[in-house]
């Protein structure tokens, strides 16, 4: 770790101002991520805005929308009682999140812009081209059994690791940003980018930019969803495949679901395919199958992270049947 | 005797460790420290070109950066217990990525670890090897390692194996795993003179202080060295051999002339302390019909390096467990560019979860229960020693319910989950180390134990001063127990389960002589109520000298001595043989097949380690033990780069043990009963290494018994079962 210099914002607007006008700097809300990563020498900054004192921690709902200030803990959201019966997908993406200690610590903002857990990555040791961009992919040909199936480059294929987020993808939540030129809000699906050849650039961001908030609309198929994560361990730890899953059944058809996947693709992926082949048909096992197989039709799978073509089809007939009482 | 040997008695040091009053070795504070970081190779296998460290010397606050053109000469211990068998910073050779290249030096820690990432490092590479599977026809067997062959051979295996009516021949892999240990390893070194004391992590002082001087013979005598390591944050066999931070923390403060402390980060916690080596077994069994053992075969390759060739996980219980009149045991390695593996909690389970798992499959080849197949192979033990396995198969069963047990696989289902019932027999080896211990009875009536074991977080403490009190007659808190300091009598390193077998004999013996001397002083003395009583008759409880029979002439340690004037300080010795602790553990997983997914729901296991000195201590042992063996089945497993043979997981985020979620609560019971093989101990065996042993095949066998699939490469992650 080296020296940096440390302000506490004291308005939204100051925290860009300063962010905006000090190269190589970053936010720092919760911490949870990037003091871990600066310590390792994975990432370096020379100037830390601390977000800590912003009045954006505020959950609200109305009749239409979810509104979550950035600065709102993942524990908060868990257990906000409007949250939990609502959006249950949301409440059990990130209970199933880190750990408590984590929770409590950890803002939302910050949980949608952590890094991969790639071991490449993050060791300071060794090459990888989001951290040194050039410097080569020792994934690819080296250990790769937590890597992405799905989205990747010759350049990078690494998953990004928030359960959250996935969540949030699946049921269509919009993130707000302020940044030097004003305010302006991405849906969360475009939020985080492909690889490509710039695996360094993972999100919308400009410099300077905040997050301010995230927007969930309210939908029936929101009441009805469900988070499944596999893991290798049962508590604290991140998805080998993950599955959020909103459904809004019409008797036995499929009126509405939205599906978005983590653990196998290098962002939170959603395959909108994957629900057209859902959609106004029977919810069987056999229709859910057929949609798994629409998902990883484009799949690249590696030595070492094959099993999870099967895996998560198997983990969406398993949401899914759950979801819908097909078994 | 009071009793209070053999009781759940709650730990002495419990409170200090809760409250932060107990004094780790990082917690030292020495005036003026220094605080040292150390910059590591990026590369495996290769030369230093260049090194440049003007940089890093230019940076606030750094005193010193020490590489292979100024560090000390030293000189290379011998043998275990330096396991390493080079230096670092002696000359530009790389042997394994994470090796240390140089070692800054400076005011502040935050300085000397920036400092550290100043420093430039260019290397002649050479590709490295890093894996067993890319080396198998290069294995050998390596020379004798501490005395021991690593060839056996007993009968003609071979010959039995072909006239075997029933054969199992089956491969089992264990990869490399890391001990973990929640302290990291820390030492900080402090020279007065030509005198060193070095505040250390090390499960064992005396032979920290025997290592530190063979480095050092050209500068320091052993006498004037003084390790000193009260309290240990875990070692689980990582801080038993002495390792290169403790030498070059030492030999950067003697050219700094200044106190350095120095503590290993995580990530180098990979590649500085030793590991359990990744392994390959081929075990091929021969059996009757009737499920009686003929032959066992067992060929195991290990990870060794090209520096040393010493084989830690010895196949013990192939040789040792069962009545099987032909054994062929070969322990080979291959020598790889990866840092030098050692003994890692329990280091003969990597050798048991082969044997255990391949038991399992042979019941089911010969229609037999599990249990039932091991009875009959049961080995009774040579006198003097005793061995209640058969009844710790009988209890541990019992608990469990396992004679409700349906032997056909995959035919129990709850929900959505297969359940699955499985079981193995649990050892390990335990030495005896010899141990000598001091007690002093001041002259208000207290007892103050020294000796130079360690407590490693088992409870030595809270045992030692039980065996101490009832040894005296005296109260549990008029006990106070020192430990982990060379400047008391010499004791056994706490590896190998050797603590209590090397330990408490010295401790009650210590105990036995200082109440002895105590109640001579009493009945020679005219001013004592017991003067002129035959020693023999005089009986020592809570702290009262009594006669025997007539409980009103009285006097007390505090009185005694108070008359007597001085402190009475008294030693102890009491040799003690090695040996073997037993168990039997069963296991109950709930497995979702369709996703991989494998939990442990119950545990119950069953011991015989001799007579149990403390219950709670004892079952905080298997707890702990347990907790392990659920990690080796289920997760745990360090993960090597093939092409850079540099550690890809070197963070507690990437490398899983299990947490609470994974951990069903364990029932344990002990069959308690003293070994005679073990009397200077009170006839307590060594025990801590035993439980777990059998969790990783008990665990694999209970998989098989849940869905018919049988897993021999642990860990099962959810990849192997779909």
């Amino acid at each position: 770790m080296r020296a940096f210099g440390y302000t506490v914002a004291e308005s939204p607007a100051d925290a860009v101002r300063i962010a905006a006008g000090t190269p190589n700097s970053a936010f720092v809300a919760g911490g949870t991520d990037l003091l871990n990563l600066m310590r390792d020498g994975a990432q370096s900054h020379d100037h830390l805005v601390d977000l800590n004192h912003l009045d954006l921690a505020r959950i609200d709902m109305d009749a239409t929308t979810l509104r979550i200030g950035a600065l709102a803990r993942m524990r908060q959201v868990a257990e906000h009682p409007e949250v939990r019966r609502e959006f249950p997908v949301l409440s059990q993406a990130l209970l199933a999140s880190a750990s408590p200690q984590v929770r409590v610590m950890a803002a939302i903002g910050g949980n949608l812009l952590q890094r991969t857990r790639c071991g490449y990555f993050r060791d300071a040791g060794s090459a990888c081209n989001k951290r040194v961009p050039g410097s080569g992919c020792p994934a690819i040909s080296g250990h790769n059994r937590g890597h992405a199936i799905l989205g990747g480059s010759e350049h990078c294929i690494a998953t990004h690791p928030s359960d959250l987020a996935v969540a949030l993808t699946a049921l269509d939540a919009t993130v707000h940003l302020l940044g030097p030129d004003g305010g302006r809000a991405v849906p969360v699906a475009d939020f985080h980018l492909l690889p490509g050849s710039t695996p360094q650039r993972e999100t919308v961001l400009r410099q300077g930019e905040l997050i301010t908030r995230v927007d969930v609309p309210r939908t029936r198929a929101a009441t009805r969803s469900r988070y499944l994560k596999l893991r290798d361990r049962a508590s604290f730890e991140f998805a080998v495949v993950s599955v959020a899953a909103a459904l809004r059944l019409d008797g036995r058809t499929v009126g509405d679901v939205r599906l978005a996947f983590g653990g196998v693709g290098t962002r939170p992926w959603r395959d909108t395919g994957v629900e057209a082949a859902l959609r106004g048909r029977e919810l069987t096992e056999a229709a859910v199958s057929a949609a798994g197989r629409v998902l990883v039709r484009d799949a690249v799978p590696r030595d070492g992270n094959g099993f999870k073509v099967e895996l998560v089809q198997r983990a969406l007939v398993s949401v899914l049947g759950e979801l819908g009482g097909v078994r | 005797m009071t009793g209070l040997v053999g009781r759940g008695v709650e730990r002495v040091d419990g409170r200090a460790k809760v409250t932060g009053a107990a004094r780790y070795a990082a917690d030292n504070a020495v005036n003026g420290v220094l605080h040292g970081a150390l910059v590591m190779s990026t590369v495996a296998r290769g030369e230093i070109t260049e090194l440049d460290t003007s940089a890093a010397l230019a940076s606030p606050g750094v005193v010193a950066v020490y590489t292979h053109e100024n560090m000390l000469p030293l000189t290379v211990p011998p043998d275990f217990p330096y396991p390493k068998r080079f230096i670092p910073l002696q000359d530009t050779r790389i042997h394994h990525n994470g090796q240390p290249v140089a070692y800054v030096v400076a005011e502040t820690l935050e300085q000397a670890q920036e400092a550290a990432t100043l420093v430039r490092v260019r290397y002649r590479v050479a590709p490295p090897t890093a894996l067993l599977a890319d080396a198998l026809d290069e294995a050998f067997l390596p020379r004798d390692f501490r005395g021991r062959p690593n060839e056996t051979v007993r009968g003609d295996a071979a010959a039995a194996l072909e006239r075997a009516e029933v054969r199992v021949e089956q491969e089992y892999t264990s990869p490399m795993q890391h001990h973990n240990p929640i302290e990291p390893h820390t030492t900080t070194a402090v020279w007065d003179g030509d005198s060193l004391t070095l505040y250390e992590s090390a499960q064992g002082v005396v032979l920290t202080r025997m290592v530190v001087a063979q480095a050092f013979a050209k500068y320091v005598l052993e006498q004037d060295i003084r390790v000193v390591s009260p309290y240990l944050g875990g070692g689980f066999g990582a801080k038993g051999p002495t390792w290169s931070h403790t030498l070059l923390t030492a030999a950067a403060a003697r050219l700094a002339r200044g106190p350095v402390k120095l503590v290993l980060t995580r990530a180098q916690m990979y590649t500085m302390n030793g590991h359990r080596a990744e392994y390959r077994r081929g075990l091929r069994l021969g059996a009757t019909r009737q499920g009686r053992l003929t032959a066992i075969v067992d060929t195991s390759t290990a990870q060794l390096t090209r520096t040393e060739e010493s084989i830690y996980n010895t196949s013990n219980s192939t040789l040792h467990l069962y009545a099987c009149p032909n054994v062929h045991v070969r322990q080979l390695g291959v020598r790889l560019d990866l840092p030098t593996s050692s003994y890692m909690r329990s280091p003969e389970t990597t050798a048991h979860f082969g044997l255990e798992t391949a038991l399992d499959e042979l019941s089911y080849e010969v229609g037999l229960d599990p249990v039932e197949l091991r009875v009959r192979n049961h080995l009774p033990a040579g006198p003097p020693a005793s061995k209640y396995l058969l009844e710790c198969y009988r209890m541990g069963a019992k608990a469990f319910g396992w004679a409700r047990r349906d032997p056909r696989p995959g035919v129990t289902r709850v929900g959505d989950e297969y359940v699955g019932w499985g079981m193995a027999t649990e050892t390990h080896t335990y030495n005896a180390i010899p141990s000598f211990a001091e007690l002093t009875i001041d002259e208000a009536g207290r007892a103050t134990l020294r000796v130079a074991s360690q407590e490693i977080g088992t409870g030595t403490y809270t045992v030692l001063t039980q065996v101490v009190a009832d040894g005296l007659g005296m109260p549990l808190d008029h006990v106070t127990t020192l430990l982990g300091d060379t400047a008391f009598p010499a004791a056994a390193i706490s590896a190998g389960s050797s603590t209590m077998p090397s330990v408490v004999g010295p401790v009650s013996t210590a105990a036995r002589n200082a109440r002895d001397a105590v109640v001579a002083i009493a009945v020679a003395d005219p001013r004592s109520p017991l003067h002129g009583v035959p020693a023999a008759d005089v009986v020592a409880e809570h702290g009262q000298l009594f006669v025997r029979g007539d409980r009103r002439r009285r006097d007390s340690y505090r009185d005694v001595v108070r008359r007597h004037g001085q402190a009475v300080v008294v030693n102890g010795s009491g040799p003690n043989t090695p040996g073997h602790s037993f168990g039997a553990v069963f296991v109950e997983v709930r497995v979702r097949p369709r996703l991989g997914a494998v939990r442990v729901s119950r545990v119950v296991a069953a011991y015989d380690p001799g007579r149990v000195l403390n219950h709670r201590t004892a079952h905080g042992q298997v707890i702990g033990g347990v907790t392990w063996g659920i990690g080796f089945a289920l997760m745990e497993h360090t993960v090597v780069d093939r092409n850079t043979a540099r550690v890809v997981n070197p963070t507690l985020s990437t490398y899983l043990v299990p947490v609470c979620a994974d951990t069903p609560s364990v029932e344990s019971y002990f069959v308690d009963r003293p070994d005679p093989a073990s009397k200077p101990a009170l006839g307590a065996r060594g025990f801590g290494e035993t439980p777990g042993t059998g969790v990783p095949a008990a665990i694999s066998n209970a998989i098989f018994h849940a869905t018919g699939r049988r897993l021999r490469d642990v860990p099962f992650t959810q990849d192997k079962l779909l």
